[in-house]
């Protein structure tokens, strides 16, 4: 699986989204991405990229686009 | 049905005690009792409530900023069968609502949980309005209370569901901040009452509490790395503490040494002294905890290495001590 399609999988599954809804996704937009929601994620996408992401970029994650900025400071290319 | 798995973990050390607490472990409890009730002064949103105030607003009571009435209000739902978890900041619902924590709680018994948030010095610079530094020994003085204190954010899951099925007043004690650092990375058994060793191999016993039982084992670890061997004993239970794991400490410790986010006076530092004073043997006892004083407030990191609670700080103090024997 490429690095992006395993970046939209993190938010389809652990969000419960579907595909087209990804580009305009942002925190609070869905019910599922609450605060409780946000740290799963999180959680999820570390999981998935054997990374650990700081507190102030867990902080700043605020939309799917936003997070392909963070995760490349990671070297996470999406 | 919670599930506790290493994915969900580490969720829940991103939400930290009071997340975990409040954003996880209520849902399972609403499913086991209908009759659940949570109760809070004002800090439905700050106590990471928002899910549940969502899903299940019958089963919720904001009273407003009105600490005493908040303690009033659950014993009141309490007597009237409910199982009732209230909440705010630790300083708040045990110092504001003191006298009716004793009367509701510790005389009556009513059914109440009572679970203060932010508790020792994470609250940074809210300031030393807002630390909680003596609620453990004002609360373990009041008959009747069972105190918890997790030692992480799965702790803190874990404590919600023993709380629950728990039968009488329970105060919980959460400490830590987002990003709590992980002490379990497996599932294990927990047990109200029965503290939990971590490093069974030292002749340093250190007995831990909340947050501080992870920087208790980097301070092991930095003394192992120097040849001193330290154990490490989680005291997530404060009242009724497990004199038997106290007992058995003294019996094969040279040094004992009690670790707390909480003053030095009153705390788990005091109930280990008062369990080898009890026992009648005679080995030293180093209490590390908040200092007896108000101090300038600052962040989190800020306000435990002015109180010697980092964990290279640990170990040096512990070092010393013990090199002194």
């Amino acid at each position: 699986m490429d690095t992006i399609q395993k970046y939209k999988e993190v938010f389809i599954n652990h969000l419960q989204v579907t595909e087209d809804q990804l580009s305009t996704l942002t925190y609070q937009s869905v019910s599922t991405w609450d605060s409780v929601g946000h740290m799963g994620l999180m959680a999820n996408l570390e999981d998935a990229f054997d990374i650990m992401l700081d507190t102030d970029d867990i902080i700043d994650f605020s939309s799917y686009v936003k997070g392909k900025e963070i995760l490349a400071k990671y070297d996470v290319k999406l | 049905m919670i599930e506790f798995t290493s994915i969900n973990f580490r969720t829940w050390a991103k939400l930290g005690q009071r997340g975990a607490f409040f954003g996880v472990a209520v849902f399972d409890i609403a499913e086991q009792y209908p009759k659940l009730m949570i109760v809070t002064a004002d800090l439905g949103f700050l106590s990471g409530l928002e899910r549940f105030m969502n899903q299940h607003p019958q089963k919720f009571v904001n009273v407003g900023i009105a600490e005493q009435n908040m303690i009033g209000v659950s014993a009141g739902l309490a007597d009237e069968g409910h199982i009732v978890f209230a909440t705010t900041y630790a300083t708040f619902i045990t110092m504001r609502s003191c006298e009716q924590v004793r009367h509701y709680l510790g005389y009556m018994q009513s059914n109440v949980k009572i679970v203060g948030s932010g508790a020792g010095l994470v609250m940074g610079f809210s300031g030393n309005t807002h630390y909680t530094i003596e609620d453990l020994s004002m609360v373990r003085a009041i008959p009747n209370i069972t105190i918890l204190s997790p030692a992480d954010a799965t702790e803190s899951v874990k404590i919600a569901l023993a709380a629950a099925n728990h039968n009488g007043p329970v105060y919980v004690r959460l400490t830590g901040e987002l990003n709590n650092p992980m002490v379990y990375k497996e599932d294990y058994p927990f047990e109200i009452g029965k503290a939990v060793v971590l490093r069974p191999l030292g002749n340093v016993t250190v007995f831990a509490t909340g947050s501080m039982v992870y920087n208790a084992i980097k301070a092991a670890e930095i003394l192992e790395a120097k040849g001193i061997l330290v154990r490490v004993v989680n005291i997530h239970t404060i009242k009724p503490i497990d004199e038997a794991a106290i007992m058995e400490s003294t019996q094969i410790s040279k040094l004992l040494v009690s670790v707390e986010e909480h003053s030095k006076i009153g705390g788990l530092g005091a109930v280990v002294a008062e369990c080898i004073t009890q026992f009648g043997v005679a080995v030293p006892l180093l209490r590390l905890g908040i200092d007896d004083a108000f101090k300038h407030c600052g962040n989190y990191k800020y306000n435990l290495e002015q109180n010697g609670l980092l964990p290279e700080q640990l170990a040096s103090a512990i070092e010393n001590r013990y090199i002194a024997l």
